[in-house]
């Protein structure tokens, strides 16, 4: 992405996810009455005191620095949700449990921003650090079965887990790819356009089964310029999302991410 | 021609081959403790891989297999795969064979090179993610370029995600501001 110093190695920095993840609708319940608000993304309804709203994560969080409002933690993050997950998580050897796409990335935005909006916040803690160890030791287990193949698919992989993985698994499928047919030797140009890549018979990955993204950052620049400025990050690096279907596929191509989003 | 300027490409392409040529070659100093600057038909000299590709579509060499492919070294890959030392032989072991295969018309290089590279690539897999690096040195040294890659694009796309779980500012001090000059009179 734009502004890496080296974007060979991933496409998407964890920061770069993390931003993504705030996109996510989280509820909140503010303590201030303010009329709705007009984004680009959508309109987030008036806000009355007490009342329970859904709002972005962006939003939630900006407005809780500020004292405006108090986050509730979402469905999936109870202790017992957490406790059966991390259970059938250590049972099932090959499997991946159903979380949500960007657990690892809310979870620690909660921890930060939103401590004393958690009941029994260091067991909730625990508990995602352990799932979260224990699914990348299964992706690492699974990764060493698989040899010689040249589609990996993998379901239920949560964001940060395909991010942290994405660089090594595309290169070595390439790898395999390169020395099981020696003389296809793909093409490894970044900067080639998305017709080369549907035009080449190249093995793909597709990493998750279901997840969505936006790719929305303008409206983030009017929310902050309607607030006076936070000092939060301001990127401008993500291309504008283009009217594919409604299926999102994240497909790493030798090494090359690319995220192909739908549009709202 | 992307692979024209990529530098692994250039480099792979320096490793030596042994040859036979079939017509003599006048002014050209191959050879350097031989007294004539030609070569004669028939002589075996090394050449690298780049000279060696170039002469073989003109039909004055023929290529036999390098000796980073021999027979000791596939005994060698045979009994463990993951202890050899390919960086010694060629640090681009995988590319070199790959360009060797079809000159040399030898099939079962593309089938060493696979076997090799998966075995090895399991070991990179597990000492990738997890590593300490005191015990992972000696391992590094092993590895060809293609596996160093690799090796170092996990490590470092598991440094950032810890790096990012740690927390901290989101905004870094740029480097330019780091003293602070008392002004010159």
């Amino acid at each position: 992405m734009a502004g890496q110093s080296d974007p060979h190695i991933s496409l998407f920095s964890a920061e770069e996810v993390e931003f993504m993840a705030e996109d996510e609708l989280i509820e909140i319940v503010p303590n201030l009455r303010m009329d709705p608000l007009n984004f680009i993304c959508g309109d987030f309804g008036p806000f009355l005191p007490q009342i329970a709203t859904q709002v972005p994560f962006w939003l939630a969080v900006a407005l809780k620095k500020r004292g405006k409002c108090a986050i509730r933690p979402p469905q999936w993050m109870s202790v017992e949700n957490l406790t059966q997950v991390l259970e059938r998580e250590r049972e099932s050897q090959g499997a991946f449990q159903v979380l949500p796409f960007h657990y690892v990335e809310i979870s620690r935005l909660l921890f930060d921003h939103a401590r004393d909006d958690i009941p029994d916040m260091y067991m909730v803690r625990s508990l995602i650090e352990d799932i979260r160890d224990v699914r990348i030791h299964k992706v690492e287990t699974s990764l060493e079965k698989f040899s010689g193949t040249s589609a990996v698919k993998i379901p239920n992989l949560s964001a940060m887990e395909v991010n942290i993985i994405r660089p090594f698994v595309g290169r070595a499928l390439q790898a395999f790819y390169k020395h099981d047919n020696p003389e296809k030797i793909p093409d490894v140009d970044r900067a080639s356009s998305a017709q080369t890549r549907a035009a080449n018979n190249e093995p793909r990955m597709i990493m998750a089964e279901e997840f969505y993204n936006y790719i929305q950052v303008s409206k983030r620049f009017f929310f902050f310029f309607w607030f006076a400025a936070a000092t939060e990050e301001i990127t401008n690096h993500f291309q504008p999302a283009s009217d594919e279907g409604t299926s999102v596929l994240l497909e790493t191509l030798f090494g090359e991410s690319y995220l192909v989003p739908f549009s709202l | 021609m992307a692979n024209y300027y990529n530098i692994d490409d250039i480099l792979a392409e320096e490793g030596f081959v042994p040859v036979v040529f079939h017509k003599a070659a006048n002014g050209v100093v191959i050879d350097p403790s031989s007294e004539t600057n030609s070569v004669e038909q028939g002589a075996k000299v090394e050449l690298p891989l780049w000279l060696a590709q170039e002469l073989y579509l003109r039909q004055a060499i023929s290529i036999s297999v390098p000796a980073c492919f021999s027979q000791r070294t596939r005994l060698e890959i045979q009994a463990d795969a993951a202890c050899v030392d390919l960086k010694s032989r060629s640090p681009y072991f995988y590319e070199f064979g790959c360009k060797i295969a079809p000159l040399v018309g030898d099939k079962t290089i593309e089938i060493l090179l696979l076997s090799a590279f998966k075995i090895r690539y399991k070991e990179i897999l597990t000492k990738a993610y997890t590593a300490v690096f005191t015990t992972t040195s000696k391992f590094l040294t092993l590895l060809t370029k293609e596996e160093t890659n690799l090796y170092e694009a996990a490590q470092a796309s598991m440094a950032a995600f810890k790096k990012w779980r740690m927390g901290g500012p989101r905004l870094q001090r740029a480097s330019v501001l780091g003293r602070k000059r008392k002004p010159l009179d």
